[in-house]
């Protein structure tokens, strides 16, 4: 039985002997994250894979608008080493393009025919990627993009319920938020002990 | 000896006399009204204090079933999320009239905290008509055992009458239905 900590380096090791990762980071004794290069990602997994991080748990995205990049997360499982290998790569956000990994983890069709329906992002390669999985009849941009307004989407769509009375509570009590703040302090000023 | 095997015929008008046969339904309706739970958001946890024996629904005669057809309640605990809602309206078609519908929870009132949601309809009575709604967030379990026996009363006093406006305004759920759904048809790639 090895020790948790030898596993994420060894996992550090694998890595970092075949490929160079823009940046690392070690969370947990139990997770590791390496940011890699577009071109770098399908290389890696299948070096992970055929080293026993068999299970692809989850595939999602993230969105930088300000960069003007969208971020994959890749993240694996070993069932024999417990260790969570995140595999970030960033990807450009007008035409997000990356190549499907289905050749290696077959399971990620779904996780990329959503990430295509929330964030737009498409995977040649995958064939039904285009195809909609959660969102029936979407007809705005993808959702979970930070430039998409939920709530001017939901007023436009959603009839919203207008009140005629006014329903706040006007009870003229003051406020209790300074009351908290000065019981606050004071329990401050007594304690003892070093700061 | 007068029998009683022929008694002569009222002389009771067809509507009165639908009118009474009506009433003796809605009196065994609203003492045995069975419920089908579409526990689709969080106000399901409600549901085992209330039928288990903590406040016993089944003392108001009220009891689970399992398909739409043979329900008198369909019981909306919670938000309702677009793609729910289809199956909602599906479910709601299915049942036989009279029905009712209880929503619990504020989200069907008025969005609660997904009201800025982009997935959650804001209204519930726009698109099926819900003859009593228990507010809260999430109402405790007396309150939902106050929305019953309310709509016990209703019933009794034939004001919960959801079906019927569902029938004569049916255009205007349908309008208001494809306006925000776009297309109330199910097309599951699962199931197809």
């Amino acid at each position: 039985m090895t020790s948790s900590m030898s596993n994420v380096e060894f996992v550090k090791d694998l890595v970092n002997k075949n490929f160079h990762p823009l940046s690392q980071e070690i969370l947990s004794p139990y997770q590791i994250s390496f940011v890699v290069e577009k071109d770098d990602v399908h290389q890696l997994l299948i070096v992970l894979k055929t080293a026993g991080w068999i299970q692809m748990s989850y595939l999602s995205a993230i969105d930088w608008p300000l960069e003007n990049k969208f971020e994959l997360i890749y993240i694996l499982m070993n069932w024999e080493k417990a260790v969570h290998v995140q595999i970030r790569s960033k990807i450009d956000r007008t035409v997000p393009i990356m190549n499907t990994i289905i050749p290696i983890f077959p399971g990620a069709k779904y996780y990329e025919r959503e990430c295509h329906e929330f964030f737009g992002i498409a995977f040649p390669g995958n064939p039904d990627y285009e195809k909609q999985l959660i969102l029936e009849g979407w007809d705005d941009i993808p959702p979970l993009r930070k430039d998409f307004d939920p709530r001017a989407y939901s007023e436009r769509k959603f009839p919203q319920r207008v009140y005629t009375e006014d329903f706040s509570v006007t009870n003229n009590e003051p406020s209790k938020q300074a009351k908290r703040a000065a019981r606050k302090q004071r329990a401050e000023s007594l304690r003892g002990g070093k700061k | 000896m007068k029998s009683t095997k022929f008694t002569p015929a009222s002389n009771l008008s067809k509507a009165e006399i639908d009118r009474k046969w009506w009433e003796i339904g809605d009196y065994f309706r609203r003492n045995s009204l069975w419920l089908l739970m579409y526990c689709t958001g969080c106000c399901a946890i409600e549901l085992p204090p209330a039928m288990t024996s903590a406040y016993d629904m089944e003392r108001l005669g009220m009891g689970p079933m399992a398909t739409p057809r043979q329900a008198d309640i369909l019981l909306v605990s919670g938000y309702l999320s677009l793609k729910t809602l289809r199956r909602l309206i599906y479910t709601y078609e299915q049942m036989s009239e009279p029905r009712y519908v209880v929503a619990l929870g504020s989200c069907p009132i008025n969005g609660g905290i997904y009201h800025d949601s982009h997935a959650v309809i804001n209204q519930l009575d726009q698109y099926v008509p819900v003859d009593v709604y228990v507010a809260g967030c999430m109402p405790n379990t007396e309150a939902v055992m106050n929305g019953f026996v309310d709509l016990m009363e209703q019933i009794k006093n034939k004001t919960a009458t959801g079906w019927l406006r569902y029938k004569n305004n049916n255009a205007w759920f349908k309008q208001n239905q494809i306006d925000s759904l776009g297309e109330v048809e199910v097309y599951d790639e699962f199931h197809e």
